[in-house]
């Protein structure tokens, strides 16, 4: 061995002596390229010394750029003027590397003449951007230096877009293969989104993107320095972090795992992150700096695939059929239409989200860059008097609300609605489930919801027809998004603490305290609830699920509740165990849905019971009156109809004259509510549902109670069989039209006569089904009917117990697809129906339930 | 040796770590199972549609002990287990020829 081996060999142990002392990464590198330096050249001197010209030895890579890793390949140019030169000294190359080898080096080489190196080769990018970053090291220098200042730029700024769109694709692919996300619990720090590759990546395209005829950038010269985190200082501590990686394994080992993860954190990272420290802090900082450069990376590569003339194709006004009054989109992004406008109005920074939400399309990083600039006076604008709870609302109702929050996280905006959320930015909860941080978990589970009506699989398609049910989905993702800002408090239990965190919260965004404040509250401090119930406790004890019913009060805040676990479950970690646990979390739902259905009428409200509705009352006296009100329904009234829908029912049952009824009609999503409160009369329902089905309405759900001063509550979900919406006049028809069938006024019969001209009647998957249960109820006999859905079906039903002169005290109807489900609790002069009645009413209704003949034959 | 396999109700898998914790049985190896025993195939109602209820979530525990011990553990483990009501589960017993400790290459009851 040489001398000049030898020395490499003792230099190695000094530097790695070195480094422990102080974790200097970026020193490190460049002392390590340092001493591959001496070794090559004498190397060279050994093997080229005789020569006179043509030949070179040439840094590209990593080792151009004087950032040697310590266990990383050194990438090795040997540069011929010509070709066949090299193929004379094969024997002399030979040489060259097998000493280099024997010094311990890992030479990734390549010989070359000038004219190959800018031979565009499709497979060989790797080849071409290594060479972005060349120094001399030995040899021929004009030949070294006619390559960098002549062939080399002409070479790059001929085939700038190609080289750009590869290096795009390949970076697309890497983050591809990571998951698209940067935030893995064990990150590989080189390969990885948000790691040396994508800092690397913005530094080539930054080269490219300005590249000179007689000059090629160096490779930091172009980056633009990032106002709100520091890149020099991601750099420095991933460059800390890699070297101590490499020393420790002695290979070129670039995934942070776990172990590694306590010993850095044991032993200090530098002087960029002080020991002794908790790894999860380490790994916060480890993904505030990915972040930064993640978002750098992306950034240039968005900036330069755009091209130039973006911003005269703005101002000309060529967009596409999605720009509004406010915004722009020009190749797939959003702008600003005006810089003016935004500083005018800096509401437009949380409107252009709203956009986002609805479209699904990313921001222009000019866009980002504005908002960003705007953040102190958006926080200016969102005062009490004005609250960003609208907007909010908006985004958490559109189909791309996870985009849009992802937006609002990176450029800040989030924050600025949210101050609590600084608390779980990038926070790591190191255990084997938790495949994401804290801030990005939360997100994920927004997106799960959003996400699961396309789902396929059966027991998915159980929850996403669960989601179509609940009638105030924004509260769900507004619970999603608060649900776990507890885990930023220390030493609390993190339901608890979320739940005052997400109470200052709401206030400050706008949404007062009152009935969906406390749902929401609700939802976060029980967010463990059912999973902590599905593996803790006996989900078919008829007690755990009793209990559990009392603790969610109502089956609308079940049904939210278990989206939420569901959410929170898959949110978690898509992939551990979770068939097993969303079938546990279907269980204990039916089991709870069903004590919640049934609800005997036989427990009927007394007067002294309490309910969370009379709270809502505004004095002694009209609590009394709401009490008076509330006597006689069945329990389950208040469990299905939330605080605030009985507060309404009660205030229509005041204003009611003798004789008269009071309708309500409200549109909801996609159905309307309609509500009727009358005196009971014997035929009422069925009148009720003569006056709908002559509307051309499709009654999906229904219930019908009485109190016990004799006054009936009749509520129905009902959707227009044609479609679209009525308009005012309409409503008013309706409502004229139901209070009188409801005062009586109005003769059934002839009402179903009028029906719309109605869609082909549909046929039965299955034959009906009418069963009877003279069992279950103390009072009443109840009747079970299924059924293929059609027009006028319940009012078909109704007139059939109408006939039997029997009096319906409680219906509950429901349509599930093409099947109508409709129970009635009967009496015949205050008494159970006897077996021969209840045979023949059986058999009439079967026949009821069949398809109506052709619409012809019946309008005749 | 003996393998004991048990299958038990979710909520029960605590209370059966902790009976055989304190009889001195760590080792176990845990997993998220569904099935059924012979009361299989009731159905469930749910809004008009009918969900047939034969899988249903259960918890398996497996663990390799020495074949003098078979009856005391299974004992603790029925004890801990039970409920009483439909669906407690079952406890099988089979022979187990040979077991090695990957580490250190111990083998049969010194590797358990």
């Amino acid at each position: 061995m040489s001398s000049a081996q030898a020395n490499h060999l003792r230099q190695l142990e000094r530097l790695s002596a070195g480094f422990f002392a102080d974790r200097d990464g970026l020193r490190a590198v460049a002392q390590r390229t340092a001493a591959v330096d001496e070794v090559v050249r004498a190397l060279y001197a050994e093997v080229f010394g005789g020569e006179d010209g043509g030949i070179a030895a040439v840094a590209v890579g990593g080792y151009g750029r004087r950032e040697l890793f310590p266990h990383s390949d050194v990438d090795l140019l040997l540069l011929f003027r010509r070709s066949r030169d090299a193929h004379q000294h094969k024997d002399r190359i030979a040489t060259l590397l097998a000493r280099l080898w024997d010094s311990k080096l890992r030479v990734s080489h390549s010989v070359r003449d000038p004219g190959e190196c800018t031979r565009l080769a499709p497979d060989n990018t790797e080849l071409h951007i290594s060479l972005l970053d060349t120094r001399f090291v030995a040899g021929d220098a004009e030949l070294v230096d006619q390559l960098r200042t002549t062939t080399l730029p002409k070479f790059y700024l001929r085939e700038q877009r190609h080289l750009l769109r590869s290096l795009t694709e390949a970076a697309h692919r890497r983050h591809q293969s990571h998951g698209r996300t940067l935030y893995h619990l064990e990150p590989d720090i080189k390969e990885g989104p948000g790691g040396l590759r994508d800092y690397q990546l913005a530094c080539w395209v930054a080269q490219l993107e300005n590249a000179l005829p007689g000059r090629l950038p160096a490779s930091e010269e172009y980056l633009p320095r990032q106002r709100d985190w520091d890149i020099a200082e991601a750099k420095r501590f991933l460059f800390a972090l890699r070297c101590y990686l490499h020393y420790y394994h002695r290979r070129d080992k670039n995934q942070i795992t776990f172990e590694m993860q306590d010993r850095i954190a044991e032993e200090g990272a530098g002087k960029v992150y002080p020991a002794p420290a908790d790894p999860a802090r380490l790994m916060r900082a480890f993904f505030r700096n990915a972040r930064a450069i993640h978002r750098l990376a992306l950034r240039l590569i968005d900036e330069s695939s755009t091209p130039t003339n973006a911003l005269l194709t703005i101002l000309r006004g060529r967009k596409s059929r999605l720009s509004n009054r406010d915004f722009t989109v020009v190749q797939g992004r959003v702008y600003f239409r005006s810089a003016l406008a935004l500083d005018a109005s800096p509401e437009l920074a949380l409107l252009i989200f709203v956009f986002q939400a609805r479209h699904g399309l990313p921001l222009a990083a000019q866009a980002e860059l504005r908002v960003r600039e705007h953040l102190p006076s958006l926080r200016a604008h969102f005062t009490a008097s004005r609250s960003p709870w609208r907007q909010l609302r908006e985004i958490l109702l559109l189909p791309h609300t996870y985009q849009a929050l992802e937006s609002m996280r990176e450029t800040g905006v989030l924050y600025v609605l949210f101050p609590e959320f600084e608390l779980v930015d990038c926070l790591v909860i190191r255990d084997f489930h938790h495949r994401y941080t804290v801030d990005e978990h939360t997100l994920v589970t927004i997106r799960v919801l959003k996400e699961l009506p396309a789902a396929t699989e059966p027991l998915d398609r159980r929850f996403a027809n669960l989601l179509g049910e609940v009638q105030r989905p924004e509260l769900l993702y507004l619970a999603l998004l608060l649900h776990d800002l507890g885990k930023g408090v220390e030493q609390r239990l993190h339901d608890e603490a979320g739940a005052e965190l997400a109470r200052d919260a709401m206030r400050r965004i706008g949404l007062p305290d009152g009935l969906e404040a406390d749902m929401v509250l609700a939802l976060v401090r029980d967010h463990l609830a059912m999973s902590q119930t599905m593996t803790k406790r006996d989900i078919g004890d008829a007690v755990v699920l009793e209990s559990f019913k009392a603790q969610v009060l109502t089956l609308e805040r079940l049904k939210l509740l278990t989206l939420l676990t569901y959410a929170d479950t898959v949110g978690v970690n898509p992939s551990a165990r979770t068939a097993w646990r969303k079938e546990l979390l279907w269980r204990l739902y039916l089991g709870v849905y069903m004590r919640f259905q049934r609800d005997h009428e036989d427990e009927r409200i007394r007067a002294d019971a309490e309910a969370d509705c009379l709270r809502l009352a505004s004095s002694e006296a009209e609590r009394q009156r709401m009490r008076g009100f509330l006597r006689g329904f069945p329990e389950r009234y208040p469990h299905t109809n939330e605080s605030d829908q009985v507060y309404r029912h009660f205030v229509m049952a005041e204003g009611l004259q003798p004789g008269a009824a009071a309708v309500s009609v409200a549109r909801a999503e996609a159905h309307y509510e309609i509500v009727v409160v009358a005196a009971d009369r014997p035929g009422l329902f069925a009148s009720l549902c003569a006056g709908m089905a002559s509307f051309g309405l499709n009654i999906q759900q229904a219930e019908a109670f009485s109190n016990t001063d004799g006054l009936a509550l009749d509520s129905f979900r009902a959707t227009s069989r044609v479609g679209g919406d009525f308009d005012d006049g309409q409503l008013k028809r309706l409502r004229k039209r139901l209070r009188r069938a409801a005062e009586g006024s109005l003769d059934p019969e002839e009402l179903v006569r009028k029906q719309h001209p109605a869609a082909r009647p549909r046929h039965a998957m299955r034959p009906p089904e009418v069963s009877f249960d003279n069992a279950t109820s103390e009072n009443a006999t109840i009747f079970y009917v299924g059924a293929a859905d059609r027009h006028g079906l319940l009012y078909d039903l109704a007139t059939v117990f109408s006939r039997f002169h029997s009096d319906i005290d409680v219906v509950l109807s429901e349509t599930q697809g093409l099947r109508a489900l409709d129970v009635f609790y009967l009496r015949k002069n205050h008494r159970k129906l006897d077996e021969a009645a209840c045979h023949a009413l059986r058999a009439e209704l079967l026949k009821a339930c069949e398809p109506k003949q052709t619409e012809a034959a019946f309008r005749s | 040796m003996k393998k004991i396999e048990a299958v038990i109700q979710p909520f029960k898998l605590d209370d059966v770590r902790e009976a055989l914790k304190g009889i001195g049985i760590d080792g176990m190896t845990i997993y998220d199972v569904r099935g059924h025993g012979r009361q299989k195939g009731h159905k469930e109602v749910y809004r008009g549609q009918e969900y047939e209820v034969d899988l249903l979530p259960k918890v398996k525990i497996e663990a390799i002990v020495p074949g003098d011990r078979v009856q005391e553990i299974v004992s603790a483990l029925v004890e801990s287990a039970r409920t009483g009501q439909i669906g407690d589960g079952k406890v099988f017993i089979s022979d187990v020829v040979q077991a090695v400790r990957i580490r250190n290459n111990e083998r049969d009851d010194e590797a358990l």
